[in-house]
Order: C-alpha cells, then structure tokens, then sequence
C-alpha cells in the first residue's frame, strides 16, 4: 500500500485520538465537530480500501485475504460506533470511547501495513 | 424529583452500562470483536496445527462476548453473567498467559491471552480488574442516590 496514504491516515486518527484525550482531560463529552473529524478518518478510509482493491486486482501484493479485509471491515466500522456511544453518553466518558476508537483505528493501520508485506 | 442529600445511598445496584460504565462496555467490544475474528480465522485456516491455542481463543472470544452483552446490559441477572464472565476472563489470562511463558510448545501461535496479552499492549490483563472494580463499585447500596 501507498505508505503516504497509511502516513495520513495514521496521523489522522492519532491526531483524533489526541482530540479526545484533551476532552478526557478536561472532563468534556464528544462535539459535533470531532464527530467531522472522525469522517475525515473514516473518508481517508474508504480511499485506502479503494485503492487496496485496485492494487490487489492489479497483483501488486498477496497478503492473506481473510485477514486483510478483516482489519479494513473493523477499522471503518470502528468510528461510526463511536460517533453513535455520542450520542448516547454525554459525558468526558464518550471521549474516552472515542479516544479507544480512534487508538484502535491507528493500531489496525499498523496490522494492516505488516500483513500487506507478509 | 427531589434531590436526596449527598450522604444518602440508593439500595439499588448501579446499572453497569452508563458513565465509565459505557466506556468499558466499548473496550470489551473491540476485544469482543478482535477475539472472535482472530478465533474464527485460526480454525477455519489451521485448527490442526495447534488445536489447544485455537480452542482457547475460541474461548476467550466467548468470555469477551459475554462480558460485553452482560456489561451493557445493565444488571439484574446480567450483573451475575458479568461476575462469571470477567472472573473467568482474570483467571484464563492469568493460565494462559503463565502456561504461554512457561511452555510456548504447546501454544505455537498467538491468542489474545497469550504472554498475558502482550501483542495487545496488556489490555487484556488490565481489562478483568477494571471490570471487577466497575462490578465492585456498582453493586447494590454503593451507588450515587439519584441517577
């Protein structure tokens, strides 16, 4: 995979997690606004699918198929929950649930770029 | 609605699954989920390669399940389901973890538990004490009086 798109993608689901962390901090529940951010990730999400199915029709790589789109499916289902806990809990703990999302999404970004090597 | 005075204790227990509640209940999913998947993908692919370290996966991704919809459920009998399952999870990564260190013959490939969680940044030997403390602190007469 283009290692800037999973550069971007790392970064901006970190940069999220660090949103939410602040939030955790200051004893404050998910905005709306953080809920646009989490979009921009989940968008980054859906190219870097996209393009991973490009490149794997083209036979550019031959990582584990099951196991590749496994991590792709639970990264991009990830935020959306989190974008709905919200909703539900208006309290610093949303944050927290956002800042586990958004610490996962990167952790599975790192997953994805080992089994895309192996 | 009258608000009870700061040293009044409601008898009732606390529901699990609000406040920090909540964010447990979301941790256990994602580990719900990232058991059960690992678990499905190890025997489907390779059960026969290391059929005790797949079946203890399985089991894990079991206990995680539970521990969520009991979690999130709130309490009355799912308070007693969360107590099991959250116990159970302490004591298999307890073993596990201390089986996988000791004797790596007989668990040549990962689980969740293995090297007491070690490939999921010890989570999951963090996890069952949290969610035993969660279950200690809502139980019956401990909780704020008004919701």
């Amino acid at each position: 995979m283009p290692g800037p798109l999973t550069a971007l993608v790392a970064a901006t689901s970190l940069a999220l997690a660090a949103w939410a962390l602040w939030f955790v901090v200051r004893d404050r529940a998910v905005i709306l606004r953080q809920l646009w951010g989490g979009a921009v990730v989940v968008g980054l999400l859906v190219v870097q699918a996209v393009v991973a199915g490009v490149l794997l029709a083209q036979g550019a790589a031959s990582p584990d198929a099951a196991l590749f789109w496994g991590y792709v499916l639970t990264q991009l289902i990830l935020l959306p929950l989190a974008a709905a806990w919200a909703f539900a809990e208006r309290t610093r703990w949303s944050s927290v649930v956002l800042l586990g999302a958004a610490l996962t999404v990167a952790f599975l970004e790192l997953r994805l770029v080992q089994i895309w090597a192996a | 609605m009258s608000a009870a005075p700061s040293g009044r204790r409601d008898e009732r227990p606390a529901s699990t699954a609000t406040g920090p509640g909540r964010a447990l209940v979301a941790v256990y999913g994602i580990f719900a989920l990232a058991a059960s998947a690992r678990a499905g993908y190890q025997i489907a692919t390779k059960l026969d390669e290391a059929p005790l370290a797949y079946g203890l996966s399985a089991l894990s991704a079991l206990v995680y399940v539970l521990a969520t919809v009991a979690l999130a459920g709130g309490g009355g009998r799912w308070r007693t389901v969360a107590w099991l399952a959250v116990g159970i999870e302490l004591v298999g990564v307890l073993a596990v973890g201390t089986l996988s260190v000791l004797d790596a013959g007989d668990f040549p490939d990962e689980t969740v538990w293995s090297a007491f969680g070690q490939g999921y940044g010890y989570v999951p030997l963090v996890l069952p004490f949290l969610g035993l403390a969660w279950l200690w602190r809502t139980r019956a007469g401990t909780g704020p009086a008004a919701a």
